[in-house]
């Protein structure tokens, strides 16, 4: 049986009339990345705050570790356990990289200063200024000051926005090496390609609610439809043909054709079938992902800004 | 207190590295010190400006006799900072506040002032010869009386021939000029003795002036105490306003709320961090004003403590701020907006006494007045007894801003 690391149960937040959060509960186990995938205002962040005990929920419990986010008690034991990225963080602009480490340390009592900032390969730039160093740089910081004193449980609140592709990989790359560490990991996020590369469970949150949650493959399996053959052009015969044989064949926008298989077998079979027939076939082949699996289940897709389109 | 000691430095270094924060906290007061306190701090006291014109000159353009006299012994005053204007010279434009007064001297000044002069002391001769005869009474013979009157009678008529017309001096002044009546009064007091020395004679009334213990503040010494107290006021509710607001933005005050660090040990930290700044921008000052204007001011414990309440007061008003409004902008635009009336009301940059008497009910309406009177009575004056009410009104905003900072710097529910 594997520990579970965070559990929420019916986790409701209203702000007024507005409710932000609307019964969510999930479990995340010690040692997984588990996603919060969603668009912006979906209450991905007010549910980790209330995690990282920086809100009180209007009703239901969380548990750290076993430790309830509602207990005062409780909460200073959970901070000792925890690290945390905030959304669009940004350190001390006048402090070099070791000084705003150096600050998180000393919130924390932590000491390993050093073996952070190696390990995220900062160490050789700690005596530069925070606001001289560049996006992907800023953000190793902010994750420096969430890692410092070896915290159990690591909240990264859209640790990616606002970076460059290279920066966003180079982000990636260092939160593997934190899963393969053995810490547990809450990011939320949402870029799709995000949570299917880093993940080990993906909760997708709309409006406050979790809308369908599970392991990454499962939930492509079970909502992300078929493998998909894309053609640029198809001739209408050769449409024709695939239509007598079983194949699901759509027309798409820009006169592309698409067609649905269920097994990746079928690909070679769809591609050797048309040429016997004499007919050029170049496809793209498109497995299926979790943006098809929120378009399966939400009905619309994620823009890069996070919002519902 | 380890950990609030760590904070405080790193804290403290943010703003030793903040080129604005300098700027305002610690090159600007020394600049207004500086400035100011060589305008109006001076050892001379300040001459007025008077412009002379005169009109009673020979053939040759050169000053009659008396006129000229008159001239130096208006110089000799040392109250009028002179400056001559030719007979045919423009009025001189104002540029800036100076005051523009003109006293022109009329042409046939000198030969009216010696005629008169001499009418006078006849005048006066015939009165003493008089009051004499008056006092002998009886005893003295008819026949000598008699002569005597006769006497009298013709230097009368001898009196005539030198009565001729007064030509009056003209002072022009702008109707703005408040210092326009004291200057006249001046003037006839100079020209009085004048007079008296062209009769052979002096006053007869003279002042002592005597050297007391009355305390007389010179600019400088009003000013040192009302910049600190100024200043540290700006750095509280400009600086650590908008500091708490910049760390809510990027997320720091999340990122440290999270961890086991308390919510008292962080706002200890910064109100230390700036005790620090406020004891070394007061050191600093007070060492400007020793090596520039020999100001002898070494704070004592008392006025540590007002220096420390006036900063706990600041502060928490900063923080309160920066905890309660939302925006950045916004919060840096109440800082200044509170702040610098403030600054110009409290009379912390001039008396109070210069201020129309509405505007000093409003002064002992803000924070700063009582601050920077405690700073002056004690840091300045050496008097506790004079300080002790408004450092005990420091004191209450101290707590006051304490709370306010204590209930609205969040840990939870930012």
């Amino acid at each position: 049986m594997v520990d579970e690391a965070v559990a929420a149960e019916e986790l409701v937040k209203k702000y007024g009339d507005v409710t932000a959060v609307d019964g969510v509960s999930f479990k995340v186990y010690v040692g997984e990345v588990f996603s919060l995938l969603g668009p912006n205002g979906a209450g991905k962040t007010t549910t980790v705050e209330i995690l990282e005990c920086l809100r009180t929920p209007t009703s239901g419990e969380a548990y750290i570790k076993g430790l309830s986010v509602k207990n005062l008690g409780d909460i200073r034991k959970i901070k000792q356990i925890i690290g945390v990225l905030p959304q669009e963080f940004n350190a001390v602009d006048n402090l070099t990289v070791l000084e705003n480490v150096q600050l998180a340390a000393v919130a924390k009592q932590a000491d390993n200063i050093r073996d952070v900032l190696e390990q995220l390969g900062l160490w050789q730039i700690r005596n530069k200024l925070f606001s001289k160093l560049s996006g992907g740089q800023k953000r190793r910081v902010g994750i420096a000051m969430a890692l410092v004193g070896n915290p159990e449980i690591v909240f990264l609140d859209e640790p990616t926005t606002g970076l460059d592709p290279e920066a966003r990989r180079e982000t990636w790359l260092y939160i593997k090496n934190l899963r393969k560490s053995g810490a547990t990991v809450i990011l939320t996020t949402h870029y799709m390609e995000e949570a299917e590369r880093l993940s080990d469970r993906v909760a997708v949150m709309v409006k406050g609610r979790i809308a369908v949650e599970g392991r990454v493959r499962e939930l492509v399996a079970s909502h992300g439809g078929k493998t998909r053959l894309v053609f640029d052009f198809l001739d209408e015969d050769a449409v024709g043909v695939l239509r007598g044989y079983g194949y699901v064949v759509e027309r798409v926008q820009g006169g592309r054709v698409v067609v649905k298989v269920d097994r990746e077998s079928d690909v070679f079979d769809v591609v050797a079938l048309l040429r016997d027939r004499g007919f050029e076939a170049y496809p793209e082949v498109r497995q299926p992902g979790l943006e098809d699996v929120f378009l399966s289940v939400i009905g619309s897709r994620l823009s890069e800004t996070g919002e519902l389109v | 207190m380890t950990a609030v000691h760590k904070i405080v430095w790193l804290l403290f270094r943010s703003w030793m590295r903040d080129k604005s924060s300098l700027f305002f906290g610690f090159a600007l007061p020394i600049m207004f010190l500086l400035v100011f306190g060589t305008i109006f701090g001076g050892p001379a006291p300040p001459n007025y400006s008077l412009y002379i014109r005169n009109l009673d000159t020979d053939p040759q353009g050169n000053p009659e006799p008396l006129a000229a006299a008159f001239i130096q012994a208006l110089n000799s005053s040392q109250v009028f900072d002179l400056k001559l204007l030719n007979p045919d010279d423009p009025a001189p434009r104002s540029t800036g506040f100076a005051a523009i007064r003109i006293l022109t001297i009329p042409k046939g000044f000198s030969a009216s002032l010696l005629n008169n002069t001499i009418a006078n002391r006849i005048d006066i001769t015939v009165d003493t010869i008089n009051r004499l005869l008056q006092m002998a009474g009886e005893n003295l013979p008819e026949a000598t009386r008699a002569n005597i009157t006769q006497g009298l009678s013709q230097m009368n008529t001898f009196k005539q021939l030198f009565k001729t017309e007064k030509k009056p001096l003209t002072l022009e002044g702008s109707p703005d000029d408040r210092l326009l009546q004291p200057i006249e009064a001046i003037i006839n007091t100079v020209a009085d003795r004048f007079e008296l020395a062209l009769l052979n004679s002096t006053s007869t009334i003279e002042i002592n002036t005597v050297q007391t213990n009355i305390r007389q503040l010179r600019a400088v010494d009003y000013y040192l105490p009302g910049y600190v107290a100024a200043f540290i006021m700006t750095n509280g509710l400009i600086g650590v306003s908008s500091f708490t607001a910049e760390m809510r933005r990027k997320g720091v005050m999340k990122l440290i709320a999270a961890t086991p660090l308390s919510r008292a040990s962080w706002i200890v930290s910064l109100v230390l961090m700036q005790t620090i700044v406020s004891l070394i921008l007061t050191a600093v000052m007070i060492a400007v004003g020793w090596m520039v204007f020999r100001i002898a001011a070494v704070p004592d414990l008392f006025s540590l403590l007002i220096i420390l309440l006036g900063t706990l007061a600041f502060t928490g008003l900063g923080s309160f701020i920066g905890g309660v409004v939302k925006s950045a902008e916004a919060v840096t635009a109440l800082g200044n907006t509170l702040s610098f009336p403030m600054m110009f009301l409290s009379g912390a940059f001039w008396p109070l006494e210069l201020m129309p008497p509405f505007m000093q009910q409003i002064a002992r309406f803000t924070p700063l007045y009582y601050f920077h009177v405690a700073l002056r009575e004690s840091l300045i004056a050496g008097s506790v007894s004079t300080a002790l009410i408004p450092a005990a009104v420091v004191a209450i905003l101290a707590m006051a801003g304490i709370i306010l900072a204590a209930y609205t710097t969040k840990w939870r529910d930012f």
